[in-house]
Order: C-alpha cells, then sequence, then structure tokens
C-alpha cells in the first residue's frame, strides 16, 4: 500500500500532537496578552474645557492655585476626581496655566509665597513662578495647560 | 545545538527518564473512552489558565464584583473570550468528569489495585462539584445570589448540624459580602491547592499501577 515511509506513524503522531499543542497555545497565549495589556492601551479620555472659576481671583505676579472636579472612569469605577492648576497672570489679560505636577516623579508641587518658588516636597525639586526649573531633580518645566478666559471665568484644556 | 542542550540538562537533572515514564510508557489496547481522564486533564488546565487571568480584573466585593465582571465581558480586549472559556469550561469539567467516572465503573477500572485511584478520583469529583459552586456565586448577578441562597439553604436541612452548616458556608445568618470573599477564597485557594494535590496523587498511581484494560466479555 505504501511504496515509500518517510514519515514513520509515531513521527506522525508527534508532529500532529505538537501543531495542535501549538496552535491551542496561540489560541489562548495571544488573546492572554491582549487581556493583560488591553487596559494599558486605553488613551484618557477628554475632558474639554475645564471651568476653574473667575479671573478676579489671580493677583497679578502670583501663581493662584485653582481647583475644579472632574469625572474620571477608571475600569469600571467613575469618580470625581480633583485637577488643581496654578494660574499665573503679569497683566490681567494673558493667563499661564500650570500643571501641580511636579515633572520628576509626579508629587504635587506648592507655591510658597514667602520663598517666591514652586516646591515639590518628594525630592526638592524648585520651580520659579513661571514654572522653570531653579534646582533639583526635574528634568523639565511645570507641564502646561492651554487656557482661555470666556466672560472673565478661566478654562483650561483638560488632557 | 537544542540536542546538545538536551543531553547536557539530561545528564544533571534526568528528565528522559520522567518522559519516558509519563509519555512512553507501555498501555494495553484500549478505546477513546479511555481519553476522558486526559481531557478532564486538559480542561482542568484550561480552568487554571483562564481563572488566574480573570482575577486580575475581578474584585470579589459586593460594590464591585459584578461591575467588575461586566466590565471583563464588555471592556476588556479578548474579556469574552477569558470569561467565556472559564464559563463553559466549567461546565464541560463536570460533564467530562463524571463521564471519566462512569468509565471507570463500566470497565471495573476501580478494582484491584486501583482502589486509591478510585478514592482519589471521588475526592477530585467532589472538589470540582465544589468549585462549580463556589465558581458560580462569583459574578454576583441574580442568579449567583439566589443559587447560592437556595444551595446554602439545602446544606442547612440536616437536622442539629444543618444550621451551623449554613452559618459556617454564609459565614453568618445571611448571604452577604463576608460570603462572597470565603466563597472566593476558597474557590481561588482552598480548591485549587486540594486539586493540584490529588491530580499528583491520582496521575502517580495511573503511571505506577499502569491504565487497566478494556474487560474481555467473558470476565
Amino acid at each position: 500500500m505504501e511504496d515509500k515511509k518517510d514519515v514513520s506513524r509515531r513521527d506522525f503522531m508527534k508532529l500532529a500532537i505538537a501543531s495542535i499543542g501549538g496552535a491551542i497555545g496561540l489560541a489562548l497565549g495571544i488573546p492572554a496578552v491582549a487581556y493583560v495589556v488591553g487596559p494599558a492601551l486605553n488613551s484618557k479620555q477628554e475632558q474639554g474645557w475645564i471651568r476653574l472659576g473667575s479671573t478676579t481671583k489671580v493677583e497679578a505676579g502670583v501663581p493662584t492655585l485653582f481647583k475644579a472636579k472632574i469625572q474620571q472612569q477608571t475600569g469600571w469605577i467613575t469618580s470625581e476626581e480633583e485637577i488643581s492648576a496654578y494660574i499665573l497672570s503679569d497683566n490681567g489679560r494673558d493667563y499661564v496655566a500650570m500643571s501641580n505636577v511636579c515633572t520628576h516623579l509626579g508629587c504635587r508641587v506648592r507655591w510658597i509665597a514667602e520663598q517666591n518658588k514652586f516646591f515639590c516636597p518628594c525630592h526638592n525639586g524648585i520651580f520659579d513662578k513661571e514654572g522653570n526649573v531653579v534646582s533639583g531633580p526635574p528634568p523639565r518645566p511645570l507641564n502646561r495647560y492651554d487656557v482661555k478666559v470666556e466672560n472673565n471665568e478661566l478654562f483650561i484644556m483638560g488632557v | 545545538m537544542l540536542i546538545k542542550f538536551a543531553d547536557w540538562l539530561d545528564e544533571r537533572v534526568g528528565w528522559r527518564q520522567v518522559w519516558e515514564a509519563i509519555f512512553l510508557r507501555k498501555i494495553p489496547k484500549v478505546n477513546w473512552f479511555y481519553t476522558l481522564g486526559s481531557a478532564t486533564l486538559f480542561l482542568a488546565i484550561n480552568q487554571a489558565v483562564t481563572g488566574i487571568l480573570l482575577t486580575i480584573y475581578y474584585v470579589p466585593t459586593p460594590d464591585h464584583a459584578y461591575d467588575s465582571v461586566q466590565y471583563i465581558t464588555t471592556q476588556v480586549a479578548m474579556g469574552w473570550l477569558i470569561r467565556g472559556l472559564h464559563h463553559w469550561g466549567a461546565s464541560a469539567m463536570v460533564v467530562i468528569v463524571v463521564l471519566h467516572m462512569l468509565r471507570v465503573i463500566f470497565y471495573g477500572a476501580y478494582k484491584y489495585p486501583r482502589e486509591v485511584t478510585w478514592m482519589t478520583g471521588v475526592l477530585l469529583l467532589l472538589i470540582v462539584v465544589g468549585f462549580g459552586f463556589t465558581g458560580y456565586l462569583l459574578p454576583w448577578d441574580q442568579k449567583a445570589f439566589w443559587a447560592t441562597t437556595v444551595g446554602t439553604r439545602i446544606a442547612g436541612t440536616p437536622p442539629i448540624v444543618g444550621d451551623y452548616l449554613l452559618r459556617i458556608m454564609r459565614g453568618g445568618p445571611e448571604l452577604s459580602a463576608v460570603t462572597l470573599a470565603r466563597f472566593f477564597g476558597t474557590h481561588i485557594w482552598v480548591l485549587p491547592a486540594a486539586l493540584m494535590l490529588l491530580i499528583g496523587i491520582h496521575l502517580y498511581l495511573v503511571i505506577k499501577i499502569g491504565i487497566s484494560a478494556v474487560p474481555k466479555k467473558e470476565e
């Protein structure tokens, strides 16, 4: 019946088992990786313009802290979170909005009026009032938000 | 290269002997019913892998259990597949395990010298049922809640000890967060540990004693 026996029954079985096993492994392994990694790849949802408050609260030449509530969806939990930004205006017309998140490792910086500087409590990062690094480990100036004024109300672009 | 490494490793750990004992052992001429045990093992591994994956997102508390399961099913990439495999694998496991047991009964494979294999098998069946019972509550939906209400109430029917049994299972008189937490702990720690131990013994005995042949007509 068979002229030549290139592949023995045993070898055929070996090959079949290895291929079927490999196929099952891939069919579960690839989805498993997607499943574990998936949520990490979701981009952060856009917040749009976030209303901070009245421009009259901003003192000229001094960074002023504003806080706003935003809705955040993390996993299956929708929560309200507070976002903070320092607003600086030298002339009462042009506004700069700075994030209060230290560019080193993400702690929150605080404006210390007496020293005229931002201080980060974690690793002594120090920024000037415009958010430029004065000393310490931070690699970059404080991040800035896009900012706009409408009817004397300040808005920042949530990202 | 690969063969050299295999030889190197074999010289040090003797894996070929183990390999031969497991996969190249002599077996009598048998039929497809004799694959049910292997099928069960395959399903058990499937349940373990998908179960571990589910714990990455699942949270066993009343305020998060249902939502986290919905999140897995609808939001997470391939979550529907992982949950589906665990869900259907669980049902398949019960069915296949019972068929496996029926094969052993009808072919008389439980007889000398395989009594201990049989006994561990019976315990394994109980563990599988335990898995099914505890796992059923975890999605924390209406079906889960009421099925467990009924199931624990049934456990409460024997005289004298019944009420204690019910309270121990529920962790109190009512089905609550305590119940969910202990069912989860049992499902992912207690039962898997017991399962692995017993599968170890069960398989050791299968390999050590060898499987039974199909009984002949006159026997």
